[in-house]
C-alpha cells in the first residue's frame, strides 16, 4: 500500500499561447519509509509535479485532472484551507534555496517556534526543547538558533530548512533540488543528514533532482520524467543498471564518471518537444535512436515494480548494448 | 614541454569591511601548449579568481604571469589586446553571455572587429568556426538570435566566440554547469576535439572532479586560496595524497548504486577553517598534528609529476 498514489495527474500553466501541459498524465506510487528520486532535465515537469504535490503551484498553474491520493485522501481535490491543515504536519517541503524557506529578518529560533507552536500546538517550553533537538539532529549547534539566516553558510541554511521541514514529523517530505546549489562536500553531508533522518524517523521523501548520481547515492526508488510524463520507474538499482527506456539508457552514458576506463560521453541529440502542442505517441521518439513507426502511437506502460513506457521493452537488453555505442546516438 | 602560460606566486587580496582578505594566497602553475589543466575546489577557494588573473581580467596583487615567454603581468593597451586574442574565456552561463539583440553572425563578427581582423576574412572564419562547433550548415544559424537557440546551441555559439580569434589558450569556468545533462556531453566532446585539432592549451575550472577527469590530464586542487595538491588527474583521483583531496574525491557522487557511503574524512565547514598561521586545512583535517598549527606546509614534489602541501605526506595511507 503506497503512502502516496498519483493517478493520471495533469498540471497546466496558462500562457498567452494557451495551456502548457507541464505534467501530462503522471502515475506515481511512493511507498512509506523510502526515498524516491524524481529525475529529469529542465522543463520535464519534475518541479511542477513536486509543487503540485505540495499544493504550492504558482498562480498560472493548476491541477487540470487526476488524483493525488495521500493517506487515503485525494489532496488534489481539497480546498486551500484543508491543504494548509495537513501542510507541515503530514506533508512538508524543502525548497532548492533555503533562503526561500527561511525568513531573513527572523532568528531561526522564532521560525522554528512558529511552526512548532502554531502548527504543531506545542507549548513554548516543549517547542524550545524540540527546536534544539531538531538542530542537533541535522548537525547544527543549538546555540545557532539565535542566529539569523544570513549568518549561516549555504549548507547550514539547507540543514536549517530540513530541520524546519521535519519539525512536525511529517509522513512525506518533498525536496526540490535540495543540494543543487551546494558544493560537493556540503552536498554529500546534507544528503547524509537527509538519509539518516529518513531512516530514523521512517518518513518517506521525494527528492527532485537533475542529477542521476545524487539519485544513485541517496534514493531507494527513482522515476525518470521526460516531457511531462514518467517514462520509467522502479528500484534505483534496476533502473540505473538495467534501464528499460531508451531515454534512461541515454542518460546513463551522458555523465562523466570518476573511475573506470576512458569512455566517450554520448550526448542525446535534439531537444524535448513543446508542451504547448506535444506530439502524439511517445514524446521521446524524435530523439530516440530506436524509433519505429508504431512509436507514433501511445506506448504501453509495462507492469511490474520496474516499469517503463516503450514499445520495444521486450528488446531492452539488445537496445542497452546498442545504446552503449556512441555511433548509435549520432543523428542520421 | 615548454610552458605556454606560467604563473609565479600569484596573489590577490580584496579589501572588504576594512580588512584585506586573500582570495588567492600563493599560486604557481604552468600549462604547456596542447595541455589541459583542471582547477578544482569549493566555492571561495580562489579558483575563479586565479583564472581571471591568468586572463588579465583581474590584476594580481603580487606575483607574475609569463605568456609565451613574455611577462604580461602589467600589459596595457595594444599589447594587452594582442594577448586577449591569444587567451580567451569561455563563459559559464550561455543564457546571458550573448547580446539578445545580436544575430549569431554579429555575435561572432564582434570579436573579429575587436581584434582587427579584416572584414574580407570574416565570412570564411565564421563559417569555419560554426563547422568546428557543429552548428551546420552555418547558413541556417547566422541570422538567428539567441532566444531561438537551446542552451546547448547557445553554449556552442559561446565556444565559437572564444575560438574565432584563433587563441592558443582557452580558459573555461564551469563550462557546462548551466546545461542539461543530455547536452553536456556534446559540449565536453567539442572542447576535447577543439583542443586536439587546434593544439590549444586549456584551463578548466570546476567543482566537479568527474568532469575535470574527462577533459584534463593534469589537475590542481585549491583550498582557501592555496594549491594543496597537483598531479596527473587519474593518479590524483585514484590515490589522493592531501587529506582535503581525499574528502573531495570521497564526496563526488557517482552514477552507480554500489558506492562508498562511509562518513567523509573531513570535519566542520569552510567557515571553521580560517585559522591564521599553520596549515589552512588543519581545522577540518582528521589527521591534524601540532606541527600543522605551527608551520604552513609548502607544496613539494612527492613524485616527478605530483606535488602536495601536507606535513603528513608519506605517513598516512
Amino acid at each position: 500500500m503506497s503512502l502516496l498514489s498519483v493517478r493520471d495527474l495533469v498540471v497546466t500553466y496558462a500562457t498567452r499561447a494557451g495551456p502548457v501541459r507541464a505534467v501530462d498524465g503522471v502515475n506515481l506510487d511512493v511507498p512509506a519509509g523510502s526515498i524516491t528520486g524524481l529525475v529529469g532535465e529542465s522543463g520535464c515537469g519534475k518541479s511542477t509535479l513536486g509543487r503540485a504535490l505540495m499544493g504550492v503551484l504558482p498562480d498560472a498553474g493548476r491541477i487540470a485532472g487526476g488524483q493525488i491520493m495521500f493517506e487515503g485522501t485525494d489532496i488534489a481535490a481539497l480546498s486551500a484551507s484543508a491543504r494548509r491543515a495537513i501542510a507541515w504536519r503530514r506533508l512538508s517541503f524543502i525548497p532548492q534555496t533555503a533562503m526561500n524557506a527561511l525568513d531573513p529578518v527572523q532568528r531561526l529560533r522564532a521560525q522554528m517556534l512558529e511552526v512548532l507552536i502554531e502548527r504543531g500546538g506545542l507549548g513554548k517550553a516543549a517547542a524550545l526543547a524540540r527546536a534544539s533537538e531538531l538542530f542537533h539532529l541535522v548537525g547544527l549547534d543549538p546555540v545557532r538558533l539565535s542566529d539569523y539566516p544570513h549568518q549561516f553558510s549555504g549548507g547550514m541554511r539547507q540543514r536549517a530548512s530540513i530541520a524546519l521541514a521535519l519539525a512536525l514529523e511529517p509522513a512525506l517530505v518533498v525536496a526540490d533540488e535540495p543540494v543543487t546549489a551546494l558544493d560537493v562536500i556540503v552536498q554529500r553531508q546534507v544528503l547524509d543528514v537527509m538519509r539518516n533522518l529518513q531512516a530514523r524517523l521512517g518518513l518517506a521523501m521525494i527528492l527532485v533532482t537533475h542529477d542521476i548520481a545524487v539519485v544513485a547515492y541517496a534514493c531507494d526508488r527513482v522515476a525518470v520524467m521526460y516531457a511531462g510524463r514518467i517514462v520509467e520507474s522502479g528500484p534505483v538499482a534496476d533502473v540505473l543498471e538495467n534501464p528499460l527506456h531508451p531515454y534512461t539508457m541515454g542518460l546513463t552514458h551522458a555523465f562523466p564518471d570518476l573511475y573506470g576506463d576512458d569512455m566517450t560521453l554520448v550526448p542525446i541529440d535534439g531537444t524535448p518537444p513543446s508542451l504547448l502542442h506535444p506530439p502524439t505517441g511517445c514524446r521521446f521518439a524524435a530523439r530516440c535512436p530506436f524509433v519505429q513507426p508504431r512509436c507514433a502511437e501511445e506506448p504501453p506502460v509495462t507492469n511490474g515494480d520496474h516499469h517503463a513506457a516503450c514499445w520495444r521493452i521486450d528488446e531492452a537488453a539488445e537496445l542497452r548494448a546498442l545504446a552503449a555505442i556512441p555511433a548509435t546516438w549520432v543523428p542520421k | 614541454m615548454t610552458a605556454l602560460i606560467e604563473a609565479i606566486g600569484l596573489e590577490k587580496t580584496f579589501r572588504t569591511r576594512g580588512r584585506d582578505v586573500a582570495a588567492v594566497a600563493d599560486v604557481s602553475l604552468s600549462v604547456a601548449r596542447g595541455e589541459a589543466l583542471g582547477i578544482v575546489g569549493e566555492s571561495g577557494c580562489g579558483k575563479t579568481t586565479t583564472a581571471r588573473m591568468l586572463l588579465r581580467l583581474e590584476d594580481p596583487s603580487a606575483g607574475k604571469i609569463i605568456f609565451d615567454g613574455t611577462d604580461i603581468t602589467t600589459l596595457r593597451g595594444a599589447d594587452l589586446l594582442k594577448f586577449r586574442a591569444q587567451a580567451q574565456l569561455v563563459f559559464q552561463n550561455p543564457f546571458d553571455a550573448l547580446n539578445p539583440r545580436f544575430s549569431i553572425r554579429r555575435a561572432l563578427a564582434e570579436p573579429l572587429n575587436n581584434f582587427g581582423v579584416p572584414i574580407r576574412e570574416h565570412a570564411d572564419r565564421i563559417d569555419a568556426v560554426l563547422h568546428r562547433v557543429r552548428l551546420t550548415p552555418p547558413a541556417a544559424w547566422l541570422d538567428r538570435r539567441p532566444h531561438e537557440l537551446s542552451g546547448g546551441q547557445l553554449q556552442r555559439v559561446v565556444l565559437a566566440r572564444a575560438l574565432i580569434p584563433g587563441p592558443t589558450l582557452i580558459v573555461a569556468d564551469e563550462p557546462v554547469s548551466m546545461l542539461d545533462v543530455s547536452v553536456r556531453a556534446g559540449i565536453l566532446n567539442l572542447l576535447r576535439e577543439a583542443r586536439d585539432a587546434l593544439g590549444l592549451a586549456a584551463v578548466y575550472i570546476s567543482h566537479d572532479l568527474a568532469l575535470i577527469r574527462y577533459v584534463c590530464e593534469r589537475t590542481m586542487v585549491m583550498y582557501l586560496g592555496q594549491v594543496v595538491e597537483e598531479g596527473p588527474t587519474k593518479e590524483l583521483i585514484a590515490h589522493p595524497a592531501h587529506p582535503y583531496t581525499r574528502a573531495l574525491v570521497a564526496a563526488v557522487p557517482v552514477p552507480h548504486v554500489a558506492q562508498d557511503r562511509a562518513q567523509l574524512p573531513i570535519r566542520g565547514s569552510l567557515s571553521d577553517a580560517a585559522a591564521i598561521g599553520g596549515c589552512a586545512f588543519r581545522g577540518r583535517c582528521p589527521h591534524a598534528m601540532n606541527i600543522c598549527t605551527e608551520l604552513a606546509p609548502t607544496l613539494r614534489a612527492i613524485t616527478p609529476t605530483r606535488r602536495v602541501a601536507c606535513h603528513l605526506e608519506g605517513t598516512i595511507s
